[in-house]
């Protein structure tokens, strides 16, 4: 079992150190000197612009530079945003709960609602219900959610007035200062009454646009798999001892089915990742989707490449515990390998 | 598999036990590839409506330049914003109402399944060629070049398909070429894991030693003895490949990363549709709808391909 766990850790060193490496080739394609962009348009003397060069360490060696930055790394030092002079790890961290919260309620919403949804299909297996939910998720799976994004503020915030259009919390109605990042939890933190239910309603809109495609996969890996599972021998035995088809399906049934669910999960981070970029720029969610998107606008190629770095990072992590917890839970990987 | 061989099984038996030339042969014999092909898609109703809206679109981008009332990046100055002809004060001059430059909607809508069309095929062509080539280099040349490629794909997969694109595109610059090329590299490691893992299941049969104790040179092994048994769940992923790459090419363009204005790109007409909310909806929804039908359309008939191609990919 801890053999397991460490080799699986140790598999992604070459993982890190070619992300290292990507990313400092990809600093080095960006067109423009980072010192002359630095500096703008004004222009400097031919001395300022060699003793820059030298402070930055650009006058040395590629080799010595990557690796330089490769130290710079794993000191936690991610760069220097060239908009805020910020370091990029705090913008980050401070970012992160944002999507991170975002993130949750869009899982939360896809799993309420996928994993019941696909287990009822797969019992009413080619009934109405198991077709039109297919249909559905179908659909929901092939979503543009920009544009799923639009339509419901359209129709749901603006014509109907239900929810609000952007953001994560009425700043005029409610102001405290963030102690978590979080801002459900820093609402229940301050105490002003109302404040937690204005951020749960600003999170609904963004959560289902996030959720949407998750919630169409999850339905679809949960109907296959309780088909699967249903005609195993032990359901046989349970509907034979006589028990209640609720506690068969629910209990029985639904709990192996979830095992291929859950590698299924830890693979939907990366794409609620990248979904949360399109989220956050239509919802104007001050996340890392967001943040990334305006430092191309703002040219902070600093800020882009230690926030991409950053975000790799999450998702070699979360996928890592997926896998920990994967073998954790099902015995026959770790003896496989 | 085991569906394929039993078939040729059976094919070869009736041919044996008939004499050449019996009528009976012509109804006995196993039907062509592409018969029996297409009598499993058929069975998949949804997967042949999937296949004839992909037909209207694909002819929509072929004829667009007849089709199309206008042109796609004239502004009619006169009309901005005019309302479909369904609303009060549309016109059948614009069907489809205008956009906020005055640009005729259908029109654009029309020429941008050109578009999108090309970016998905062009995506999906060239990562199915480098992801074949590399997958199978992978499997066959060594546990050094193996762990190599599988490093690179790997740290692909890491980092969000989007995020990546984005990057991808900052440091090439925005402009369709490059969200080819972005949306390609990011699509690259699943044609590439899928095509090693497939030549490594096969590498161990008994026609794959037979071939090499025959003294077949690895450039014929790899690409006409064992690619051509490893193609039926590659080509099931290229076409869901297809939908994936207009989607992902479709939200660079919406963030302003892909295709440049006046190009009509579903997904760049939506860049900043967003002040159009309140006061001119079809300008939102149009664009968005043309992606969802053809996406729809597309992975309809992947799946279709998929039951057909490949009964053990089949999800019951």
């Amino acid at each position: 079992m801890l053999a397991y766990f460490l080799r699986r850790i140790l598999l992604t060193i070459p993982t890190f150190v070619a992300l290292m490496f990507a990313t400092f080739v990809a600093i080095r394609l960006v067109p423009g000197d980072p010192v002359e962009t630095r500096m703008g348009e004004h222009g400097i003397t031919p001395e300022r612009l060699a003793m820059l060069r030298h402070q930055l360490g650009l006058d040395l060696p590629v080799w010595r530079q990557f690796l330089a930055y490769v130290w710079q790394l794993l000191h936690g030092d991610f760069g220097t945003s060239l908009s805020t002079q910020q370091s990029v790890l705090t913008e980050f961290l401070t970012l992160f709960p944002a999507t991170l919260e975002l993130t949750f309620f869009a899982f939360l919403f896809a799993l309420t609602i996928g994993l019941p949804m696909g287990a009822i299909a797969a019992v009413k297996r080619g009934g109405y219900f198991d077709q039109a939910l297919m249909s559905v998720a179908t659909v929901g799976y092939s979503m543009p959610i920009f544009w799923w994004g639009l339509l419901l503020i359209m129709f749901v915030a603006v014509d109907l007035g239900l929810t609000p259009v952007s953001g994560r919390i009425d700043l005029i109605q409610y102001y405290f200062e963030p102690v978590t990042g979080f801002m459900t939890i820093d609402a229940l933190l301050s105490g002003q009454s109302g404040a937690f239910l204005d951020a749960l309603h600003h999170l609904i809109l963004p959560a289902i646009v996030l959720g949407t495609v998750p919630l169409a996969v999850i339905a679809r890996m949960t109907r296959s798999s309780m088909l699967e599972v249903l005609s195993e021998d032990y359901v046989r035995t349970a509907r034979a001892k006589g028990l209640s088809p609720l506690r068969v399906v629910g209990l029985h049934a639904l709990r192996n089915a979830l095992l291929p669910v859950v590698t299924m999960v830890g693979l939907q981070v990366s794409s609620l990742l990248a979904g949360a970029v399109l989220t956050e720029t239509i919802f104007s969610w001050p996340g890392i989707g967001k943040w990334l998107i305006e430092s191309i606008g703002r040219r902070d190629y600093p800020a882009l490449q230690g926030g991409v770095m950053l975000v790799s990072l999450v998702v070699i992590m979360v996928n890592v515990l997926v896998d920990l917890l994967y073998g954790a839970i099902n015995p026959r990987i770790r003896h496989g390998r | 598999m085991d569906a394929d061989l039993d078939i040729g099984l059976s094919a070869s038996l009736t041919e044996a036990a008939l004499a050449p030339g019996d009528p009976a042969i012509a109804i006995l014999a196993a039907p062509s590839p592409w018969a029996a092909f297409w009598a499993a898609f058929r069975e998949n109703k949804g997967a042949v409506f999937g296949l004839s809206i992909v037909a209207i679109v694909v002819t929509t981008a072929l004829f667009a330049g007849i089709i199309a009332p206008h042109s796609p990046i004239e502004q009619f100055r006169d009309a901005v914003k005019a309302p479909p002809v369904w609303e009060t004060g549309g016109s059948w001059r614009y069907i489809l109402g205008t956009d906020g430059a005055g640009r005729d909607m259908l029109s654009r809508i029309i020429y941008g399944a050109r578009v999108s069309l090309f970016i998905g095929l062009a995506v999906m062509s060239v990562s199915f060629v480098i992801g074949i080539i590399l997958g199978l280099i992978s499997a066959m040349a060594g546990p050094l070049v193996d762990v190599a490629i599988t490093r690179v794909m790997d740290l692909i997969m890491s980092v969000p398909s989007l995020v990546l694109a984005i990057l991808v595109v900052a440091v090439l610059g925005p402009s369709l070429t490059n969200t080819i090329v972005a949306v390609t590299i990011v699509y690259l490691p699943r044609y590439v894991r899928l095509m090693r893992a497939s030549a490594l299941g096969e590498l161990g049969k008994d026609y794959v030693t037979a071939a090499r104790v025959v003294g077949v040179g690895l450039f014929r092994l790899m690409f006409f003895t064992i690619l051509p048994n490893c193609l039926a769940p590659l080509i099931v992923q290229a076409a869901l490949g297809v939908s994936d790459a207009i989607l992902e090419a479709a939200a660079l363009g919406f963030l302003g990363l892909g295709a440049q204005p006046p190009t009509p790109e579903w997904g760049s007409m939506l860049a900043d549709s967003r002040e159009f909310i309140r006061s001119n909806p079809w300008i939102v929804t149009l664009p968005g709808l043309a992606i969802l039908i053809t996406v729809v359309a597309i992975n309809l008939t992947g799946d279709g391909l998929r039951d057909a191609l490949d009964p053990k990919m089949r999800r019951s």
